[in-house]
């Protein structure tokens, strides 16, 4: 069952991204890339990582491609700010290109002979998690955190309004 | 015992590569930017099987703090985005060239 | 008398050419000429005042050593022996009455510290020819007389045909040169000297081939100074130069270096039959085309430069027959005349108001009876007038060749007699288009510098009259010059007296004939009258057309195939083509850092891509040739 499972969603998070960065108009893709993200996030909870399928659907879905969706709108982008050029001129070297990375990864991955295994089942509760992640790691998480006021003072540096006539508001 | 390893491996590296396309392919700075999340993503993926698959739990943290640091990321490199808007008028990514030799 | 001495007769013309050279321009004019006539002059009573260490072996001294390198050993050394000091004495005599000449010739002239110097140091280097007693230092002076012709026939180089006759002069004569090495390379080879006694004495040591082959090139290099042929296509427009330059370099002296080269190694020449009679025929031929091509010409020095190669044709005639006294007497009674004649024509010319075609000319005997006698003089004695001087020597090298009997000295013989009544025709040609009859040009009444006119008498005495040096005895003469030169005389015909008469009566009918076809034909000017003939003739048989279509050509075309060609083409090409490749790809890989994210972003990505086929290929290897 969870195998079927796996692949459904597997395939319906590529699918996704597939269509995610083929839109032309931004908002589409964001969209399409949180049909992914949800796909993803199931399958962070297949393979035993419940905690991470939440975040996933909160921090990503939630707080980054929304930020993304805020900036979008707000910058007014036309959708035909993309290039009109010729489709397959673009693409076709790019997806010749990942193609052959793809295949290449996986021609290493099928070398090495322990890789045919199963995925055991696993399930990380939330205690064992938060025990390893303030245990362990928890100077990862100071650096973490230091790391995100970092981020947002940078952020409302970068974007603070210009000292001219029209300040346009613009900090997250 | 879901899937062998491979599999996982192999939609980690299929979503990888779409979002390495995306970058390559598009020339609007936000769908790079897309693009580099979904490579993200990717990896991450990766790092959950091989958490699972190794019966370790640090994959998983290692997502944990991938997700933060993207989004410390994220809002810089949007902040950035909206700078650039403002002063260039344009997002497009081949009108950035000064740097050209 | 300390031999010693003998370098002043050398070094007083050196310092003349360098007082002159380096300080002439501070000078004041006249003392310009004073000093080159001065350090002649000198030089030639040197010569006279050390008459005495000449004679016998002469006289041999060292200044210093020059080159000594292992077996080479050449010395500033001079020989002063009765051949040598002949020639020094005609050198510098008719030399000091031409610097007199030339003082009044120039006496417009701006230029005359360079045309002095140049002068000075013509006969320096002459000098170096005759008494040079080491081939090194003869060939110093060869080339030195080379050099100040080809100044002195440039000298006005401000006109482009003077500049390109002095240079034609240069590289006509150097091919002769070229030979001329060789040939001293050979001997000093062969017999590791370098001294002429030396090699005179060690030459029948050589091989008979070698000696022929010597021979043949030291004749190579003769005809080149010498003008005979095939090198002689630079004589006549030598005449470019100033009329003294004429008269002394290619009338007295230059021309006369290679018979005098011929008689310095005559014991070496003389060893191969197959050389004197090649000399001789040489001689011979050149003296036949000189004299027909002196028929045809119309300016008044280039028929006197034909003359000039033809008269040193009878010289290689003499020296070929082997009768090396034969050829200096004539070498020196043509000086004399030849000179005369020179400097005559300078004075017509000057009289004629600078006009140099005969055919123009007319009457002159009427402006200047002075110029017309001296000039009447010469050119008797150039034709060949019984009992002068001219006369004597023409007909002592036809008696040796006669007398070498049947072959090929008899067309020898046949070609110079041919040749004498040619020479006839065109000495009375020249008289009568130039002398008689009435100008056919304007006449403008033109002083004679005094310098001009009465440097020439004592050479019409010395023509005239010369014949005394050397009288055969069967005129009753002591053959004083053959005596003088004593063992390096050459041998003289042994033809019994009746038979020598015969000859004369011959020679002088020959005159006679021709001075009755000029007269005949030139008496009243005939016109112009312009003929395939006299064309083929004027150009001196086209001579300068063939070399310019055998040789000149061919060097042409060879040149620009290297250069346009090799060079161009392919060197420059190969060049070009490499940087212009290389620009090319630059300009390629510049394209790559265009500034453009997706550009780099790219870059990336093939980075990636390298990557993981490097490990796959390290993978591959690993496990791939045993295969299990």
């Amino acid at each position: 069952m969870a195998t079927i499972l796996f692949y459904i969603l597997g395939f319906t998070a590529l699918a996704a991204t597939l269509l995610c960065i083929t839109r032309r108009n931004p908002v589409h893709a964001i969209i399409y890339l949180v049909n992914a993200l949800f796909a993803l996030a199931l399958l962070f909870y297949l393979l035993g990582a419940p905690l991470v399928a939440a975040w996933e659907v909160i921090i990503y879905a939630g707080a980054i491609m929304v930020l993304f969706l805020f900036i979008i709108m707000m910058l007014e982008l036309a959708p035909d700010q993309e290039i009109k050029g010729p489709g397959w001129l673009r693409w076709g070297p790019v997806l010749l290109l990942s193609l052959v990375l793809l295949a290449c990864t996986v021609l290493l991955m099928v070398a090495d002979p322990g890789s045919s295994q199963e995925v055991p089942a696993y399930y990380a509760s939330p205690r064992t998690f938060g025990y390893a992640l303030f245990k362990q790691y928890a100077l990862a998480v100071e650096i973490v955190s230091f790391q995100l006021l970092f981020a947002a003072v940078g952020a409302y540096y970068v974007g603070r309004p210009e000292q001219r006539k029209k300040p346009k508001g613009g900090t997250p | 015992m879901i899937v062998p390893l491979t599999h996982v491996l192999a939609f980690s590296g299929a979503l990888f590569f779409l979002g390495l396309a995306c970058v390559l392919a598009r020339r609007n700075l936000i769908m790079i930017l897309i693009g580099v999340e979904i490579m993200i993503n990717g990896a991450g993926l990766a790092l959950a099987g091989g958490s699972a698959f190794w019966q370790n739990i640090d994959g998983q943290i290692l997502v944990i703090l991938l997700m933060a640091l993207t989004s410390a990321e994220v809002s810089i490199s949007l902040a950035m985005v909206v700078y650039l808007q403002r002063r260039r008028g344009t997002l497009e990514a081949n009108a950035y060239n000064e740097m050209h030799g | 008398m300390n031999p010693n001495l003998l370098f002043l007769i050398l070094l007083l013309p050196l310092c003349g050419a360098l007082i002159n050279g380096l300080f002439g321009l501070r000078l004041p004019r006249a003392l310009r000429g004073a000093v080159a006539v001065g350090a002649v002059a000198a030089s030639f009573a040197s010569v006279c005042l050390l008459w005495p260490l000449a004679a016998g072996e002469g006289t041999r001294t060292i200044l210093g050593t020059w080159l000594a390198s292992g077996n080479l050993r050449a010395d500033f050394g001079l020989l002063f022996d009765p051949l040598s000091a002949a020639m020094a004495l005609m050198v510098t005599g008719v030399s000091t009455l031409i610097h007199l000449y030339a003082v009044g010739y120039m006496h417009k002239e701006a230029d005359t510290a360079r045309f002095f110097a140049l002068l000075n140091l013509f006969v320096f280097a002459m000098l170096c020819i005759v008494l040079a007693d080491n081939l090194l230092l003869l060939f110093l002076g060869w080339e030195g007389v080379g050099f100040c012709s080809y100044g002195l026939i440039g000298f006005w180089y401000a006109k482009v045909e003077n500049a390109a006759a002095g240079r034609k002069a240069f590289l006509v004569t150097r091919v002769g040169d070229v030979f001329f090495a060789i040939a001293l390379l050979w001997l000093f080879a062969a017999l590791g000297q370098l001294g002429i006694p030396e090699i005179n004495a060690l030459a029948p040591q050589l091989s008979p081939t070698a000696v022929t082959a010597i021979a043949l090139l030291l004749l190579a290099g003769a005809c080149g100074k010498s003008a005979q042929l095939p090198l002689m296509t630079w004589l006549p427009d030598a005449m470019a130069g100033p009329t003294p330059v004429s008269a002394l370099i290619h009338a007295a002296t230059m021309v006369t270096a290679g018979v005098y080269l011929l008689c310095r190694l005559f014991p070496l020449v003389s060893l191969s039959p197959t050389a004197m009679t090649a000399i001789a025929l040489v001689g011979a031929v050149t003296a036949l085309y000189a004299a027909s091509c002196a028929l045809a010409q119309r300016e008044i020095k280039r028929v006197l430069a034909y003359s000039t190669m033809s008269q040193i044709g009878y010289m290689f005639i003499g020296v070929g027959a082997g009768t090396v006294s034969g050829a200096m007497f004539h070498l020196t009674t043509h000086a004399f005349f030849k000179a005369l004649l020179f400097m005559g024509a300078g004075c017509v010319i000057h009289l004629c108001h600078e006009e140099n075609d005969i055919y123009r000319m007319g009457g002159v005997a009427r402006r200047s009876p002075l110029v017309f006698a001296l000039f009447l003089a010469g050119a008797l004695c150039l034709a060949g007038l019984p009992f002068s001087g001219g006369f004597f020597s023409k007909d002592g090298i036809l008696l040796a060749a006669y007398a070498q009997g049947d072959g090929w000295f008899r067309l020898i013989w046949l070609l110079g007699l041919a040749s004498a009544l040619l020479t006839s025709l065109y000495s009375f040609r020249l008289l009568l288009l130039v002398f008689a009859g009435e100008p056919r040009e304007k006449v403008h009444k033109h002083h004679l510098p005094g310098l001009m006119r009465w440097t020439l008498p004592p050479l019409a005495l010395l023509g005239l009259f010369g014949g005394l040096f050397n009288l055969p005895p069967a005129y009753g003469g002591g053959e004083r010059l053959h005596h003088w030169l004593g063992s390096l005389a050459g041998s003289l015909p042994v033809v019994d007296h009746a038979r020598e008469f015969q000859l004369a009566a011959l020679a002088g009918g020959l005159f006679l004939l021709g001075a009755v076809i000029a007269w005949w034909r030139y008496r009243r000017f005939p016109g112009e009258q312009p003929s395939a003939l006299k064309n083929f003739l004027l150009h001196g048989w086209q001579a300068d057309a063939v070399v310019e279509w055998s040789l000149l050509k061919p060097f042409r075309a060879i040149g620009r195939f290297f250069w346009e060609g090799l060079d161009r083409t392919l060197i420059e090409g190969v060049l070009h083509t490499l940087a212009g490749g290389a620009m090319r790809e630059g300009e390629t890989l510049r394209r790559w850092t265009n500034g453009r994210l997706s550009t780099y972003l790219s870059g990336f990505a093939w980075g990636l891509l390298a990557l993981l086929l490097w490990f796959l290929l390290v993978l591959a290897k690993s496990a791939g040739p045993p295969h299990t």
